[in-house]
């Protein structure tokens, strides 16, 4: 019965010891083995050291910052990475996904969030299979419309773009970055929480009929959602990356 | 008022030359007249009265009726009055009456006139020699008659200089000159000191303090070109300080957070959980105070790029995240109207308004006007609505209505002034109007 194999073993990475040590302690209290790093070059050292299965990065960091440090991890190993940034500006998210980042919160975030989406992030990529190689970011082509994550919209064929709302926007990148796939109005759910903790109580029906409100011709006669009769939704078009 | 006349520096220098210099030549032209009117008094006028007093002097004399050559060139005309022709030259009349008044001699009417002579003329009369050779070189006739009471008209013929029609002209021509030598070169000046100050205004006039300062090239005279570079110095200058600004508010942006981020972790061991959630509120509340001060201070330089965007499904969506939230937010569908602007900043302002409503009427009601030059974006509540006298107050940072005893509603107002700067920066307009029956009407109006 050794649980210790069982246990999650995080590594944090913050300059700040005033977020680390209580963060470190609350994760701690929440079920997860904790090891901290102060700087880029201890968390290499422990890299190395242990087998860490989800990294805690701050991208502030004097010397090499989590960002250099988030793109070193993504090209030696498959370990998944959270990125804390101080800053809620959109290049910071866009620069964050694109070096390869699982997901990131904004300082000042709840230390419960924080775990849900460790666990999420962690479920996400459990046995290293189901992982999505692909980082999340970049623009998606369907159907004559182009879902861009770095700003978040969705552009028509005539070049404007059409804002999404939080839920939309999560339902839609879960839809689209599995196209053809059958997703349960649970996965959908479980895919969408991890980002924002908006969506928590919306019912995935509503943000579908939303989402075909904005993207289908016919409302009533749906051709890229499409509804599986027992199962949930697909995005029935083929998703081409740009 | 405009003031009539050129307003340019060139056209203004170019004016007042041009002015001087044809007072100059009035002038001039008035001082040679007089001083060939003088000479030609002396030299033509005098002697021709002289001959008339001469000649009547003689007819008055006892002895008998004097030739012709003896009365020299002037005839006496007894049967009718002489028909003269030409223009009369008063100058002339009053020398010839002074002068046989010296001479004690009563003349009757006296009659002085000009008139051009041609060579036709002289052929027809037949005058040859030197007589003839003056009148061409003159090219005019005095012709003057001096009425003798009972006696009859003597009569002269005077040969009588042109030459003050032909200075006219040769004095307008002058000017002429004068104005192409002189005015080329002050309109050429004047243009190379108003071109680099003209490219001056415009880059004064354009300059924001967040963009880098265009470089002017320094031209024209010293002058201006100093005062091109003070003008480079003072908007790099301007420049610095904007970008220290930015500087400063990461600085401040970062170092606020840090200690917020620290003390969101910590609360979370605080065991009562109404507690911890109105700790974990006020610290979200004075993130979101931090995080409008730095909007609206780097307002000047947005990071985000203006796109064509859909301004109905903007206003839905940020709709769309409030009832996310719970709360209660009534949109009525518009259609697509898309405009350029930038996306995430306007849903800043449009999330403003409504956070507004929330704040003081609980819920809020938005609907999209499109119309053929604006599209209206309206924000209605049924809160307490605003004074009429503080309606521009609210819009001033830091400014909140008294009225909101509660902290809980109070916020600093900051929302208002941002969602102004933002939508103001996209060209268009917010304003205020409180409804029929309580409550207020925010409504953003940005042009199509």
């Amino acid at each position: 019965m050794s649980d210790m194999a069982d246990i999650p073993h995080l590594l944090l990475v913050d300059d700040e010891r005033s977020i680390r040590e209580p963060l470190a302690q609350y994760l701690t209290k929440q079920g997860f083995r904790v090891t901290q790093a102060g700087d880029a070059e201890g968390a290499r050292a422990r890299l190395n050291a242990y087998a860490i299965d989800l990294a805690i990065l701050d991208i502030m960091m004097p010397g090499e910052d989590g960002l250099s440090l988030c793109r070193h991890i993504r090209e030696t190993s498959e370990t998944p990475v959270i990125l804390l940034t101080a800053r809620a500006e959109e290049t910071d998210r866009i620069v964050g996904l694109e070096m390869g980042a699982d997901d990131y919160v904004v300082k000042p975030f709840s230390p419960r969030e924080l775990a849900a989406r460790v666990k999420v992030v962690l479920r996400r990529t459990a046995g290293g299979a189901v992982r999505q190689h692909a980082p999340e970011a970049g623009s998606f082509a369907f159907a004559g419309w182009v879902l861009k994550t770095g700003e978040r919209a969705l552009v028509d064929r005539e070049g404007v773009s059409v804002p999404l709302s939080t839920g939309e926007y999560n339902l839609l990148h879960a839809l689209v970055t599995r196209p053809r796939q059958v997703l349960t109005r649970d996965q959908l759910l479980d895919l969408t929480q991890g980002r924002e903790a908006a969506a928590f109580d919306r019912a995935i029906d509503n943000q579908v009929s939303r989402l075909r409100k904005k993207i289908e011709t016919d409302v009533r006669n749906p051709e890229i959602i499409k509804t599986v009769w027992g199962g949930g939704y697909t995005l029935a078009t083929e998703v081409t990356r740009l | 008022m405009r003031r009539p006349g050129p307003t340019s520096l060139p056209g203004q220098i170019a004016l007042l030359v041009a002015v001087a210099l044809f007072v100059a030549q009035a002038l001039n032209f008035a001082l040679l007249l007089r001083e060939r009117r003088a000479f030609r008094f002396a030299e033509i006028t005098l002697p021709a009265v002289t001959r008339l007093i001469d000649a009547a002097e003689r007819t008055t004399a006892p002895r008998p009726v004097p030739t012709r050559d003896r009365m020299r060139g002037v005839r006496l005309v007894t049967d009718r009055m002489p028909a003269l022709r030409g223009e009369p030259e008063r100058d002339v009349e009053q020398a010839i009456r002074a002068g046989f008044a010296d001479a004690g001699i009563r003349p009757g009417r006296i009659a002085a006139r000009i008139r051009p002579i041609d060579e036709a003329e002289i052929q027809e009369r037949g005058i040859g020699g030197q007589r003839a050779e003056r009148l061409r070189r003159m090219g005019a006739v005095l012709d003057a008659a001096v009425e003798l009471p009972g006696r009859g008209w003597l009569v002269s013929h005077t040969p009588w200089p042109m030459a003050e029609r032909g200075l006219l002209w040769q004095s307008l021509a002058q000017t002429f000159i004068l104005y192409v030598i002189v005015l080329l070169p002050v309109l050429w000046i004047g243009r190379r000191i108003a071109k680099p100050l003209r490219r001056l205004a415009v880059a004064a006039r354009e300059f924001h303090p967040a963009r880098p300062l265009p470089a002017i090239e320094p031209s024209g005279p010293q002058d201006v070109r100093l005062l091109i570079s003070a003008f480079t110095d003072l908007g790099q200058r301007v420049n610095a300080m904007v970008d220290e600004k930015d500087r400063m508010l990461g600085a401040i942006g970062h170092d606020l957070r840090t200690p917020l981020a620290a003390l969101r972790v910590r609360i979370e061991s605080v065991e009562d959980d109404t507690d911890r959630a109105r700790m974990a509120e006020t610290i979200d509340e004075m993130n979101a105070t931090l995080d409008d001060i730095l909007s609206l201070a780097r307002l000047g330089r947005p990071s985000e790029a203006a796109t064509d965007v859909d301004v109905a499904a903007l206003v839905d969506a940020v709709v769309d995240d409030f009832r996310d939230l719970g709360h209660d937010v009534d949109f009525v569908e518009a259609a697509r109207v898309p405009l350029h602007l930038r996306p995430n900043l306007m849903r800043r302002a449009v999330r403003n308004l409504i956070e507004n409503a929330i704040k003081y009427a609980g819920a809020a009601e938005v609907r999209v006007e499109t119309g053929a030059r604006a599209v209206a974006i309206v924000v209605a509540d049924r809160g307490p609505g605003i004074p009429v006298d503080r309606m521009d107050a609210v819009f001033d940072p830091f400014t909140r209505l008294e009225t909101s005893r509660n902290r809980e509603t109070g916020g600093i107002g900051l929302g208002l002034a941002l969602a102004r700067a933002i939508v103001r920066d996209a060209g268009g307009e917010i304003t205020l109007v409180n409804r029929d029956g309580g409550g207020l009407n925010a409504t953003i109006r940005l042009p199509r």
